[in-house]
């Protein structure tokens, strides 16, 4: 699913696994948090219209949304080979952000894609 | 839903597509004529300079570990300062920036066009959606909502009888202006993913940005506590070296 990510995040950031002070380069953190807004962004796009063509009503496609975002994160933990440290100053950035953000476009694509199909 | 409606396949293909693929392409228009709108001006030395010091002190901020502490504290007091560090505004120089860079015409005139070309094509798309796709149900959304709604996704139709999940062409619009900001995201890049909403953020607060901006860094610059690094980077290279002899 995570096959849009872009190749940038694996830019490899100099982090210490070892030690308490994390030491990042700040404009790479913001080009791989990018990638992971884009990608979000495609896949909620693409799910609303999956959705909507597969007919999902109520409560159905609210889930279908929630489902794509937990894949979608378990993708870009897999891409970034489950050392979240060494590309993200930590585990929300993977798992959390973006996840709400995707949501207008969810469900503009998803009623668009069911009224084509379904409604008329 | 025992009272579905039934809508003319028309509708889908004269008022839903077509009012989409509109707004998508009035998007791209607009992306591409503000761009053709923007001015280069040429930045002022001072703000520039300004800038780069912001820079330094970040960049001083963000790498202070690896420093010896006396080095950070002479890079701290060349940056924070009372009398000359590069930090420090005095008072009424901040309020001379702040009237200065309203007086410039230029700069009025930028955000001027700036917000016209936000502006003028959203009117017009209004107007042009009132007026050829007024009054019709063009679309249904898949889940149910509360009575409360009524207003918001059925605008320009007053019937009560209708389910509240029928979409007017109205409220279609607008439904399309907020969600299609990722779609333009992704196929426009990402500068204009922050264009609308943080543009009009920014031109509020634009004008006591530098000074403002000097101090906030002079404070954090001023609070931040000096560890450094190496002494633990030198264990660590130790480790490193060990094992490639091994």
């Amino acid at each position: 699913m995570a096959a849009n990510e872009d190749s940038r995040s694996s830019d490899r950031k100099s982090a210490d696994d070892s030690d308490d002070l994390p030491i990042f380069n700040a404009e790479n953190l913001q080009s791989n948090m990018k990638s992971i807004y884009y990608s979000r962004t495609f896949l909620s796009i693409i799910g609303g219209v999956v959705a909507g063509i597969w007919g999902f009503t109520g409560l159905t496609g609210f889930v279908f949304y929630f489902l794509i975002m937990a894949v979608a994160s378990l993708g870009l933990a897999a891409k970034a080979k489950f050392s979240v440290h060494t590309y993200f100053d930590s585990w929300n950035r993977i798992l959390v952000d973006g996840v709400l953000g995707g949501l207008m476009s969810f469900v503009l694509f998803w009623t668009f894609a069911y009224d084509i199909v379904h409604i008329f | 839903m025992a009272e579905d409606l039934v809508l003319d396949t028309a509708i889908r293909d004269w008022v839903l597509v077509p009012l989409s693929v509109v707004m998508v392409l009035i998007g791209i228009l607009r992306y591409f004529v503000s761009k053709l709108m923007r001015s280069t001006q040429l930045p002022d030395a001072k703000v520039v300079k300004e800038g780069q010091v912001i820079i330094r002190a970040r960049n001083l901020r963000a790498a202070a570990g690896f420093i010896p502490a006396k080095a950070f504290r002479a890079r701290r007091i060349y940056f924070t300062n009372e009398e000359n560090g590069l930090l420090h505004v005095p008072k009424e120089q901040a309020q001379n920036a702040q009237a200065q860079m309203f007086s410039d015409p230029n700069m009025a005139m930028d955000m001027m066009k700036k917000n016209l070309s936000m502006i003028i094509p959203q009117t017009l798309t209004f107007a042009w959606v009132n007026f050829f796709f007024s009054g019709f149900v063009a679309a249904k959304i898949p889940f149910p909502l509360t009575q409360r709604f009524r207003g918001m996704l059925q605008n320009g139709i007053d019937l009560s009888t209708v389910d509240v999940s029928y979409v007017s062409s109205r409220s279609w619009y607008f439904l399309n202006l907020f969600g299609l900001r990722g779609l333009f995201s992704l196929i426009l890049g990402e500068e204009n993913a922050v264009d609308d909403t943080q543009k009009m953020m920014q031109m509020g607060g634009f004008g006591f940005d530098a000074s403002r901006s000097l101090a906030a860094e002079k404070d954090s610059l001023d609070i931040i506590q000096h560890e450094w690094t190496l002494p633990k980077m030198e264990q660590r290279a130790e480790e490193v070296l060990r094992k490639l002899v091994k």
